[in-house]
């Protein structure tokens, strides 16, 4: 378990970062814009960058601690770090690059290790390359071998994909999934993707200005933003899980079933029982108090209205329709509805306005 | 004559190459990497030599070293030994003169360097150290060797600090530009000659060295 608190000025920039969480075993993602602090809450828990103030503890050894005062160096804190352009030693091959970061009682036990490492991520055919010779995605796994071999009892990954194309990004995704259940250590994964974070987020940190505004499950915190600065940081796209349970062709649809519902969208070539991840923008959905039937929208969905926030000329409300899905709506919309928290709605969606988010 | 000043002067420049090289890539590395009140005076001293003409610094190199020097006096004090119209005061008059390319050369190869490289390093558990000798170095090899070499060359050529501070004594300090004066000013013109044609050479073969440890890399 990490225990964080961290203030910090950057600078002579009015950017303050002011952050308290914890993170447990698992994926937890932090989200948020580029300035919005997410890098530099990752660069304290690594030693990078000393706070103003706070604490820092992982399993009750502290890091860092503004009162006693502690601040443990780097190379002391076992914490490993993924950066986006991965950062191999560019003078040593794959597995030297891995053998760097391993301890172990002798050279055999050692390159026993550092091979594992490589097989575990899948590259262990390009061990003897220089990290020039290797694609992006190799060189990326490379990274993630040599962090994990290094045995740290965290690991932070900072944007680690968002320099590799979109087939890789999709397996690697995977992978970073299965090597935390593996490893079993806490993993900080910093990103901007809405997309990656419900993917593999066991929980989620939004990051607004320097300060978090919401934490939770991620698709319940991508649906159901709590506050306007952490609606707005999480944009206007619902994002839902789900399996592809049949296409229906000459109709032109597929059914994707949710945990709790099921939702018609254009018919795609995916096949059966493929995970999908559904985007659906707020502003694309209809609220209706009466059941609407006889309509080309192809998805009803009945629900109540969970809460409502005002942003400007514009009403985001959160709904309960078994998931929740956010719905933006003119203030006069929501008047002359008398939508309050607790009453019952109902989301017309068309299906073209659900999309697959690769 | 040739014989021993070739001899001196490869003993001379050797050792002010290594030392020069060594202190020359610890004192890039601190300019390249570190922050530290009076940085930049720090490197305007070392680079004095560079820009000030060769006898002035030997002059000063005097002041500080010779008998009566401000760091030389507390040696003669202490050892009754003076640096001055020895062997080794051709090899810290080399040194000096030579330390500036080195340095600069070592903090241009250093600063290009992705500090990350570092930070990498030490979230895999190793110290300064041995991030220092592991990746740092290798990393900016090429552009320290270049400077080496060029140390090198301006260390071999030294003549007018050489002078003041160790003189021009046959087989004792005299270092082949020294020696190559001599030559030339008694008349023996084959032997400033050969002395000429030596430091051409090495001067060519210098040069050709740098261009290709300074050859921007082909990636594989």
């Amino acid at each position: 378990m990490l225990e964080a608190a961290i203030k910090k000025r950057l600078g002579q920039s009015s950017f303050a970062l002011d952050v308290a969480f914890t993170a447990g075993e698992g994926i937890t993602v932090i989200f948020g814009p580029s300035g919005s602090g997410k890098t530099t809450t990752l660069r304290a828990i690594a030693g990078m960058v000393t706070p103003d103030e706070g604490k820092i503890a992982l399993d009750h050894r502290v890091y860092f601690d503004s009162a006693a005062p502690v601040d443990l160096p780097m190379q002391r804190r076992r914490v490993g770090f993924v950066f986006q352009d991965y950062l191999l030693f560019p003078h040593l091959t794959a597995i030297e690059n891995v053998l760097y970061g391993i301890h172990a009682p002798n050279e055999r036990a050692r390159r026993e290790r550092a091979l594992e490492m490589l097989k575990l991520v899948g590259v262990d055919h390009a061990a003897e390359r220089r990290p020039q010779a290797l694609s992006g995605g190799e060189q990326q796994r490379v990274a993630l071998a040599r962090a994990i071999g290094s045995d740290p009892a965290i690991l932070l990954l900072d944007e680690p994909l968002s320099a590799v194309d979109m087939a890789t990004r999709s397996r690697l995704l995977d992978e970073i999934v299965e090597l935390q259940r593996k490893t079993r250590i806490p993993f900080l994964y910093v990103t901007h993707s809405p997309a990656d974070a419900v993917r593999i987020g066991d929980a989620l940190l939004v990051l607004s200005e320097g300060n978090i505004v919401q934490q939770g499950k991620p698709l319940e915190v991508f649906n159901a933003p709590l506050n306007v600065p952490a609606a707005q940081v999480v944009g206007t796209e619902n994002i839902l899980m789900g399996r592809i349970a049949e296409h229906q062709a000459e109709q032109g649809i597929s059914v994707v079933n949710l945990e709790k519902c099921r939702i018609i969208i254009p018919c795609t070539d995916l096949p059966q029982g493929a995970r999908v991840t559904l985007g659906i923008r707020a502003d694309d959905i209809i609220v209706s108090r009466e059941p609407i039937t006889r309509t080309s929208a192809r998805n009803l969905l009945a629900g109540k209205v969970k809460h409502l926030l005002r942003d400007g000329e514009r009403v985001e409300l959160v709904a309960d329709c078994g998931v929740d899905l956010k719905v933006r709506i003119t203030p006069q919309a929501a008047q002359a509805l008398e939508l309050a928290p607790g009453v019952p709605i109902f989301l017309l969606i068309k299906a073209s306005s659900c999309h697959i988010l690769l | 004559m040739i014989w021993s000043a070739f001899k001196l002067s490869i003993l001379v420049v050797s050792l002010a190459t290594v030392i020069v090289g060594i202190a020359g890539t610890a004192l890039g590395f601190l300019l390249a990497r570190r922050e530290f009140p009076g940085k930049e005076l720090c490197d305007s001293l070392i680079t004095l030599p560079m820009v000030l003409p060769p006898t002035v610094t030997g002059y000063y190199l005097i002041l500080l070293l010779g008998r009566r020097g401000l760091v030389g006096r507390y040696i003669f004090d202490l050892t009754g030994w003076t640096v001055a119209f020895t062997w080794e005061a051709a090899m810290i008059a080399a040194g000096v003169m030579a330390l500036p390319l080195m340095v600069k050369s070592a903090r241009a190869a250093l600063e290009t360097i992705d500090p990350r490289y570092e930070l990498v390093s030490f979230s895999l558990g190793k110290g300064e150290l041995e991030t220092f000798f592991r990746v740092t170095l290798p990393l900016a090899s090429r552009g320290i060797l270049a400077g080496v070499v060029l140390s090198f060359a301006r260390a071999l050529g030294e003549f007018g600090a050489t002078l003041m501070l160790a003189g021009n004594i046959r087989g004792k300090t005299q270092t082949m530009p020294l020696a190559i004066y001599e030559a030339f000013i008694s008349g023996e013109d084959h032997k400033a000659q050969l002395l000429a044609i030596i430091l051409t050479l090495a001067s060519v073969a210098v040069i050709y060295l740098t261009n290709v440890l300074t050859r921007p890399q082909k990636a594989q």
